[in-house]
């Protein structure tokens, strides 16, 4: 998978994909959308989801309770639901210091959560390591 | 008694707020804008960076207030400096790849690094901007981002350290660790850049120990300061009083908001 773009082209893929994108959860920077915007406007949606990403980020609480040394971030994906649509937020892991993750925004109707929480880590995975 | 019917005076000229905001939005830098529009190749030197632009797109940013991408990939062992310096002679982007990293890899840093040395270059300037035309940089085809675009993430970041907290201090002076009475609990990005702060090194020498584009370190430092754990080196005064109200929590948070009111 070359880049951004073909990253989120094919995390539209997923089956109930309404839209995607690539977040610096630290400035609330779009690094890249794709499909339609949540709330209706691509860069304040990727500035609301990077805020709830820093939260869950800096919490310690929020880490695998196994005694090991927490990664950074401690946590892998974060999932919110409503009436009619879920939010998974995916945190890329990266070589260099980042704070990025994938943001889909999935139809409760016809998607599968299991399968979008399974694609992409494998999508955050793959960005960085190719 | 007469009473005259003066003439009602003369309006005062009023800026409009709505068109107002519509201009400070249009244009961060009218140069900028004017080379985007003529499809522009070149280099732009502003006061505080350089911006790349190819087809008056930008390209590429540099500043020496924030480490560039180099730093920022071999900082953490990414990329071999020599690897780096090889692809940079050569002007070969595909050597960066050869040297194992991967193309996602290398977008998600230029991205990063481009957006982080533009916030820089693209600050209010006293000096006027300069441009040069010439050859696209050799990491053009990356990541093109469009002029609009990038100027307006620029105010977006502006507003956002805006509202973390409105006094700019931390972002240019020595910094110094004040140590409140009841001291919050630090997560762990804030904390690595607040065990940095020594009282010599600024927000930039902090991103370069750290290998962490500088605006992200310049949020750290006003989420720090607005818990009051960071402050900006004050000049040296000769002969200051004793304050012993300096102590007191409360007069301390006091001065902290009266502080932070001025600056607004």
């Amino acid at each position: 998978m070359p880049g951004i773009d073909e990253c989120l082209l094919e995390t539209m893929r997923l089956p109930g994909a309404r839209g995607a994108a690539l977040v610096d959860w630290t400035s609330g920077l779009a690094l890249g959308t794709v499909g339609d915007p949540p709330g209706g406007d691509h860069e304040t949606a990727a500035a609301e989801a990077a805020e709830l990403a820093r939260l869950a980020a800096e919490q310690q609480a929020f880490g695998p309770g196994d005694g090991k040394d927490a990664p950074d971030p401690p946590v892998e994906d974060l999932i919110l639901s409503n009436r009619d649509s879920y939010h998974v937020l995916r945190f890329v892991p990266t070589s260099f210091d980042s704070s990025v993750f994938l943001y889909l925004w999935l139809a409760r109707a016809d998607g599968n959560l299991a399968l979008a929480r399974i694609r992409l880590g494998e999508m955050a995975e793959r960005l960085v390591l190719g | 008694m007469t009473v005259v019917d003066s003439p009602p005076p003369p309006r005062l000229p009023v800026r409009d707020r709505a068109t107002a905001h519509q201009r400070v939005g249009g244009g961060v830098s009218p140069m900028l804008t004017r080379l985007a529009e003529e499809r522009a190749t070149g280099v732009l030197d502003r006061e505080h960076g350089t911006l790349h632009l190819a087809e008056g797109r930008v390209v590429h940013a540099e500043s020496p207030l924030a480490p560039g991408l180099a730093e920022l990939l071999t900082a953490h062992g990414t990329l071999a400096a020599e690897a780096w310096l090889e692809a940079e002679d050569s002007a070969d982007e595909g050597r960066l790849l050869r040297y194992g990293i991967t193309p996602g890899a290398l977008e998600l840093a230029q991205v990063g690094a481009l957006h982080d040395a533009a916030y820089f270059a693209l600050a209010p300037s006293s000096t006027p901007g300069r441009f040069r035309y010439g050859s696209a940089h050799w990491l053009a085809s990356v990541h093109p981002v469009p002029v609009a675009v990038l100027e307006r993430e620029m105010l977006r970041r502006r507003a956002l350290l805006r509202r973390i907290w409105p006094d700019p201090a931390t972002d240019r002076a020595p910094l110094i660790r004040a140590d409140p009475v009841a001291a919050p609990t630090v997560p762990t990005r804030q904390a690595a850049v607040l065990e940095q702060v020594d009282g010599v090194r600024r927000a930039v020498d902090i991103a370069r120990e750290l290998g962490r584009p500088a605006f992200h370190t310049l949020v750290h430092l006003r989420r720090l300061a607005s818990a009051g754990l960071v402050a900006p080196q004050p000049p040296p005064a000769p002969d200051a009083p004793p304050d012993d109200a300096a102590a007191d929590p409360y007069v301390a948070l006091l001065k902290r908001v009266r502080d932070a009111l001025e600056a607004l």
